[in-house]
């Protein structure tokens, strides 16, 4: 899975690029339009990540070449919160999802997972995790072969985990996923609780114990093993 | 009192006084010329008696007696004020007086007492007095109507420069272009007017553009110490050490903090600097039923009852779609984090208003205060306390009207948003039958337009 990432501020890059790479992404960065220009024009990408306030140039503007390209690349728009406008703009242009600064990287994860996912139509359509499988055109999750009924909300719960396997997610992240972006978290940390609960439980109903791993103080974590 | 009736005043004071001076003076002045007068032309006669006298022209006196006031017996001599009755007219007239003796040849002497009348100069003193008292009348009431018209004329200029002072906004960063007044006072004002607000724009500018700034400067740090720490989190070390990974998290929770209450700040300065300025028309409901279903967990988790009604949707309100989505998550988030387990939550929206009741636990203090920066119904609270700073900010924005109520129990707060306050509509009015209610009790709150 190839990711372009087009963002001008280098230490912000390299944790973005840490992180992709963790996830299991080929990631190539670029810092301004110039260098990325020249990457859309050389390699085709699954998903460009892309800043809209660039030192040389307007995202948008690389959307649009992009676009132009009829280049089958997913893209995902990095904006500050004042550029709204933008954002909007952004989406009309085709651009898949945008995401508004600063974000929790597993939320990035769980942004890139979805619009790949909605992009590979010859790929597989179903998500497996050890003894899980989720077919997501279908909202449908099984364990061992044997469907599990979850609400939307643990559904969600539990895609956003996917999204970041191994990975430790804190409350706030899992808390502004499920409840939107500007939540105060230390409101909403009671209600993932709950929601994990339930969904462990009914995991462990399935005999798909210890999946969900609480990382003390911290937050929680899907594990491998 | 302004300045021009306070020194019309002053002068009209030395005026009345300087005439009453001037018309004692006068009185005086004229009534002593007047008698001296009288009193020469009685010795003028007195001369020419007393040479007819030593010529031995005069009549006997018994002949000049019929002419003249004469005795034989001796009168006390010299000038003096009498009063004598006129005849035909029956009145006691003033007469000036002048006896002196005489020697009549062949007769012994004769006291002879000579009279004229003082009427003539009573008139002339009364004419001098009316026109004096007409002038003073007349000056009075031109020095009134001139002041009147100074007033309308001369501080024109100063009426302007202080209607523009009124009106000035230093948020519209203009400064002040007052024009020189024929008056050198008033144009010398207005140049250190247009010199002070100049430099007040100047420094404004410069205040707000360091403000713009830092607030760019530091988002980007803040993103990449948010993302740094999300990824130090992931490090495995951190997991085989159960003292350390609180540590980072809570470093990371304090991060998110910082960047939400930067964010919140900036928004707030944004909006006074008016750099929203493409407002459009917002499906407002649509909006509203958005942001709740986005709220839907939290409401669960606090166990809150909510009810939401909007009359005649759909509702579009002109704004910036971001200061609408603002304005309801302030809202919405205000009704949530002051309110109490098990609580209730009401939203009514409709063409012109939205309002949003929820129970909570009695505030104390001015509700004029709420809307503070950094203010928290509780002090220890992660939040910072700008939600209803940014709803006012965004309300007066855009003109709408924002009122706080406190219901009877003190128990029930309500907001209100008036989205064009127009003619004032009396608070605490249930808006049209479906308006979703509980335990309706109002008593008249404070209430207060932005």
């Amino acid at each position: 899975m190839k990711i372009l990432l087009i963002e001008d501020e280098a230490a912000l890059r390299t944790a973005l690029m840490g992180s992709l790479k963790q996830a299991g992404y080929l990631v190539e960065a670029a810092a301004d339009c110039a260098q990325a220009y020249e990457k859309i024009g050389l390699y085709q990408y699954d998903c460009v990540l892309l800043d809209l306030t660039l030192p040389d140039g307007s995202g948008l503007d690389l959307l649009r070449a992009l676009k132009a390209q009829k280049s089958p690349a997913g893209v995902l728009i990095i904006t500050a919160r004042d550029a709204l406008t933008d954002k909007i703009t952004g989406l009309d242009l085709g651009a898949d999802d945008y995401l508004i600064k600063p974000f929790h990287l597993s939320e990035l994860n769980a942004r890139l997972r979805a619009i790949i996912r909605r992009r590979q139509f010859q790929g597989q359509q179903q998500i497996m995790f050890r003894d899980l499988v989720v077919l997501p055109e279908l909202a449908e999750v099984q364990v061992r072969g044997e469907a599990l009924t979850l609400t939307k909300k643990e559904y969600d719960l539990l895609l956003y985990l996917l999204a970041n396997p191994g990975r430790v997610l804190t409350k706030e992240a899992i808390a502004e996923h499920l409840c939107g972006d500007a939540v105060d978290a230390a409101d909403s940390f009671d209600f993932i609780y709950t929601h994990l609960k339930n969904l462990r439980k009914k995991l462990q109903e399935k005999g798909a114990d210890n999946y969900i791993r609480t990382m003390y103080g911290v937050g929680y974590k899907l594990s491998h093993e | 009192m302004n300045l021009l009736h306070a020194t019309t005043r002053y002068y009209l004071f030395l005026a009345l006084l300087l005439f009453a001076v001037g018309s004692v003076g006068l009185y005086h002045g004229i009534n002593w010329a007047l008698r001296t007068e009288v009193s020469e032309q009685l010795t003028e006669r007195r001369r020419e008696l007393l040479a007819k006298a030593h010529a031995n022209q005069l009549p006997p006196v018994s002949q000049l007696a019929i002419l003249l006031d004469v005795s034989r017996t001796p009168r006390p001599v010299g000038f003096r004020d009498t009063l004598l009755l006129d005849r035909t007219e029956q009145e006691w007239v003033p007469h000036r007086q002048l006896t002196f003796p005489m020697v009549v040849r062949g007769e012994g002497p004769v006291w002879v007492s000579l009279r004229k009348s003082l009427v003539e100069a009573e008139d002339l003193l009364g004419v001098v007095l009316v026109v004096m008292l007409s002038v003073l009348a007349l000056l009075l009431a031109g020095t009134v109507l001139l002041n009147r018209w100074l007033s309308a004329r001369l501080w024109a200029p100063f009426r302007h420069t202080l209607a523009v002072l009124r009106r000035y906004d230093l948020q519209q960063h203009q400064a002040l272009a007052l024009p020189p007044a024929p008056v050198a006072e008033f144009t010398e004002l207005n140049q250190a007017l247009n010199g002070f607000s100049q430099r007040l724009v100047a420094d404004y500018e410069s205040l707000r553009e360091f403000t713009a700034n830092a607030a760019h400067e530091t988002q980007t740090p803040l993103a990449i110490m948010q993302a740094q720490l999300e990824q130090l989190l992931q490090v495995p070390a951190l997991a085989e050490d159960p003292a350390a990974a609180p540590l980072v998290a809570d470093l990371y929770g304090a991060t998110l903090r910082l960047s939400r209450l930067h964010q919140a700040l900036s928004l707030l300065s944004k909006i006074e600097n008016r750099q929203f300025a493409q407002a459009q028309p917002v499906r407002l409901d649509q909006l509203l039923e958005e942001r709740i279903t986005q709220l839907e967990p939290l409401f669960d988790a606090r166990e809150l009852r909510y009810g939401l009604n909007i009359a005649h949707a759909p509702v579009v309100v002109q704004m910036h779609p971001g200061l609408a989505d603002s304005l309801l998550q302030n809202l919405l988030q205000n009704a949530v984090k002051h309110n109490v387990r098990g609580g209730e939550l009401a939203i009514f929206l409709s063409n012109t208003e939205l309002i949003v009741t929820n129970t909570g636990p009695a505030v104390a203090g001015d509700p004029a205060r709420f809307f503070e920066r950094f203010r928290k119904h509780n002090a220890a609270s992660e939040s910072p306390g700008l939600g209803l700073s940014i709803v006012q900010q965004i309300c007066g924005y855009y003109g709408f009207g924002l009122e706080y109520q406190l219901a009877e129990s003190g128990t029930q707060h309500r907001l209100r948003v008036v989205f064009a306050p127009g003619p004032a509509v009396p608070a605490g009015r249930p808006s049209g039958p479906n308006r979703v209610a509980f335990g309706e009790k109002k008593q008249p709150g404070a209430v207060f337009d932005v």
